[in-house]
């Protein structure tokens, strides 16, 4: 019996080998009708207002629309807004909706809705309600004309309506949108299966230009190594790939690699209230220990930009601070001994373990400052413990993390008031004037000399030694045509298409 | 037997009891908040709060426990704040996937570990012996992932034989299914056969040395009727309690090789409801792992009473 049992499990294996070779042998081809491609973590569920993940917005993006769109090079664009007005005194915005737009299950979306899913995002159990608090009222004024009033002013009002977060919900497919996401979008939702894949279709009653590949397929694959291998057999078409693994991919014509600067920045956050880092000269001499050159060279294998302050290169109101606190390690030696650390310092360094970059970082930056004089206890510890220790308890010397911006400087900077209780913050107070200047003065050029006022104070008072601008970085198959990296968590998939 | 039924099912009461506080209890005490990790770096301490309510977690520990203790005994797990889906339906979602590799790769290593084991056992310091030893020292050492790595870069991407990652159910048909399995399995095989080797092996001499080996000898029977009849069956009792051990850590996960392959199987899942605090999912799958070790260690159990009379009579004799 046992023996009938082996000789029937082998010849199993061995028609599966039989079987393996002939599914792998069939992929080569004219262009298919289906897109593949790879992620590396699941959503947190696909209702894009009732979360704060990365990952759901990357998908979501695809199947729920907001008023209005952004495009990768930062320009705003009416999506379900045909156009949009703002009151002279900038109070009020005033949508006009695009005619004969259908949510996926067939019915017309009137302004109703939309009054609607902007009542749903404020709502109590949305992570992004703070962000809208500032919207006092919302009124239909006729089925497709929808205005917003807010209680003060808030010179980038615009800019709220294209997250992906501020989409347009259908009231009836409510209380499933975690599990059934029901939109706008080029794509509807086929199926997901946790920690497998997501599917979507295109939808042929779209409002705009429809979706040029048929299907969309989501892969989770969890190791980024398993990822390239499946993009190198052809498994799926894109995929987020690492620094060492881009050399390969740039040697085969078959695969072409497209890398951009995120719209984020790494940093060491200094925790201004730790006595020895409250001294200026401290914060400075660390940052005068930090070589950024080696580190983008070391941890990125090159794709970042060094930074002086905290605006990514990419953004609009970046201005470049890297010569102000420029690598010096002689220049750091002399300001710890004027603060009275020429003896050493000892400082803690937390860093949150599911993020190897940051992790490496961090090991650079302990072996750069120990040529200086200062002693960073390496502490490595989980994701939700950083958020809770770090984060929202501010119990830290320093950290490394990277902080993701929105589309306007306004909010990526406002965490530096001396009293947002933010972790990492400049509780001296030097920028808070020019932050509430900023959110009254109505013109963006002036707006952007203010901008550009607080990257340089930044780049002296140092609440954080600022590194760099990580780049993403793609490995398509060669006949992938459109593809795009955006300054938000989004990926269109509707403009990619496969060469002919 | 009756008594026996009972003393086992008592005992599997209490263990699942006594696991099920510890899980929760120490979900509850390490650092992280689930709220926290939900909401995002952005989340005002006010929205915390009413997350906190809205999932009942600013309740005190005990209260949220028999909550969930009720569900348990009516067989219910809750759901997954984290996917939104019932956990039993997660559950049920993975369990194909582990079990199809923990099945595989076991009988992949128990045939292989058999097989080698005897032969080294009968001819003690021959070249085939010799050639277990190596085979028990490559597979203990050898990390899984490296393994795994090789295999997908040569099985996978040079020759293409097998897919590199993924995981087809039968129904999309049977020969890709077994091809979706067949690397992680045989990854997975590799890393049980060291231990399982070494312990037929040494089972196995230990049962040749015995005197009733002397009396089969002498009754004339035939060299294989002698080592695969009697001595293998004698020597089964420690290879199948390693069995049992080593299908029950495979079933309760293998998280290098389910990543490395893009499985999606129960080890993963543990490590995302750890990962994210998911209580619930945690606790259920905690559950449902206890209960399938508890239930192997007694299939292990009957099994070695049918091979060994022995304790067959034993447990007459209680």
């Amino acid at each position: 019996m046992r023996k009938k049992l082996v000789a029937l499990v082998l010849i199993l294996m061995m028609l599966g080998t039989v079987a393996g070779c002939a599914k792998t042998g069939t992929q080569t081809g004219t262009a298919p009708d289906i897109l593949k491609v790879a992620y590396l973590a699941d959503p947190q569920g696909l209702d894009p207002q009732r979360t704060a993940a990365v990952a759901t917005f990357n998908i979501t993006g695809n199947i729920f629309e907001g008023l209005l769109a952004v495009t990768p090079d930062w320009e705003i664009t009416p999506r379900l807004a045909e156009s949009y007005t703002i009151s002279p005194d900038g109070m009020e915005i005033t949508f006009k909706l695009k005619k004969g737009v259908k949510f996926h299950n067939g019915r017309e979306m009137t302004a109703q809705d939309v009054k609607y899913s902007f009542e749903r995002l404020k709502g109590e159990d949305s992570p992004k309600a703070g962000d809208y608090k500032n919207i006092s009222k919302i009124e239909v004024v006729d089925d497709s004309t929808v205005k917003f009033t807010t209680a003060s002013l808030d010179v980038e009002l615009a800019k709220a309506f294209c997250y992906p977060w501020a989409v347009i919900v259908p009231a009836e497919a409510d209380a499933n949108l975690k599990t059934n996401p029901v939109g706008t979008g080029a794509y509807k939702f086929v199926e997901w299966i946790p920690q497998q894949q997501v599917m979507l279709t295109r939808f042929d009653e779209y409002h705009g230009e429809k979706a040029k590949i048929k299907d969309i397929g989501l892969v989770l694959i969890p190791d980024a190594t398993s990822q390239l291998a499946a993009l190198q057999v052809g498994d799926v078409h894109i995929t987020e790939v690492t620094g060492n693994q881009i050399k390969l991919l740039k040697e085969d014509p078959k695969f072409q690699v497209y890398t951009e600067a995120m719209n984020a920045t790494q940093l060491l956050a200094l925790n201004m209230e730790n006595k020895a880092l409250s001294d200026i000269r401290v914060r400075q001499a660390i940052a005068k220990a930090i070589n950024k050159d080696d580190i983008i060279n070391t941890v990125v294998w090159g794709y970042g930009d060094k930074v002086g302050s905290h605006l990514p290169v990419n953004y609009p109101d970046y201005v470049d601070t890297n010569n102000v606190m420029a690598y010096d390690p002689d220049g750091a030696k002399k300001l710890l001994a004027d603060a009275g650390y020429s003896q050493g310092l000892t400082l803690k360094l937390t860093l949150p373990k599911s993020y190897q970059i940051h992790v490496d970082t961090g090991q650079i930056i302990a072996d750069q400052l120990s040529k200086v004089g200062i002693t960073a206890d390496i502490e490595i510890i989980e994701w939700g413990q950083w958020l809770s220790d770090v984060y929202t308890a501010k119990k830290y010397d320093m950290t490394v993390v990277a902080l993701s911006g929105r589309l306007d400087s306004r909010y990526f900077l406002k965490r530096y008031r001396s009293d947002s209780k933010d972790f990492v913050s400049l509780i001296s107070g030097e920028v808070d004037q020019l932050l509430d200047e900023s959110g009254k003065e109505t013109d963006p050029a002036k707006r952007k000399e203010i901008f550009q006022q607080i990257q340089l104070i930044l780049a002296e008072k140092l609440p954080a030694a600022y590194i760099q601008t990580p780049h993403k970085l793609f490995g398509m198959a060669g006949n992938v045509e459109g593809f795009r990296i955006y300054p938000i968590d989004i990926y269109e998939y509707k403009d990619v298409s496969f060469k002919k | 037997m009756l008594n026996y039924i009972y003393k086992r099912t008592s005992h599997a009461l209490q263990v699942l009891f006594v696991v099920s506080v510890i899980t929760f209890a120490v979900l509850l005490w390490i650092p992280g908040d689930p709220a926290q990790l939900m909401l995002g770096a952005d989340a005002t301490p006010e929205r915390l709060q009413t997350l906190r309510t809205a999932l009942g977690l600013d309740r005190p520990w005990y209260v949220q426990y028999w909550e969930w203790l009720k569900g348990f005994v009516q067989l219910d797990l809750g759901k997954s704040y984290l996917f939104g889906q019932n956990v039993s339906t997660l559950i049920a979602q993975r369990l194909p996937v582990t079990m199809s590799i923990a099945v595989f790769s076991m009988l992949m290593a128990a045939v292989v570990a058999l097989v080698l084991g005897a032969l080294a056992a009968i001819k003690k310091n021959s070249t085939i012996d010799y050639f277990s030893t190596i085979v028990i020292q490559l597979a203990s050492s050898v990390p899984s992932f490296w393994i795994g790595m090789i295999f997908i870069v040569y099985f996978g991407i040079r020759w293409q034989w097998f897919p590199v990652a993924g995981y087809v159910p039968p129904q999309q048909g049977i020969g890709p299914y077994l091809a979706s399995i067949a690397l992680p399995s045989i990854v997975l095989a590799i890393g049980e056969v060291g231990m399982l080797l070494r312990t037929v092996r040494t089972a196995m001499l230990d049962a040749i040395n015995q005197d009733f080996m002397d009396m089969a000898r002498v009754k004339g029977l035939s060299g294989f009727t002698i080592y695969f009849k009697y001595a293998l069956r004698s020597a089964m009792i420690a290879p199948l309690n390693v069995m049992g051990l080593q299908f029950a850590k495979l079933i309760g996960g293998t998280v290098v090789v389910e990543s490395v392959f893009a499985l999606p199987g129960i080890g993963r899942l543990i490590l995302v409801a750890v990962e994210q605090r998911d209580v619930f999912l945690l606790q259920g799958l905690v559950m449902f792992v206890t209960t399938l070790v508890i239930l192997i260690a007694l299939l292990v159990d009957i099994a070695v009473m049918f091979i060994n009379p022995r304790i067959r009579v034993e447990m007459q004799g209680e």
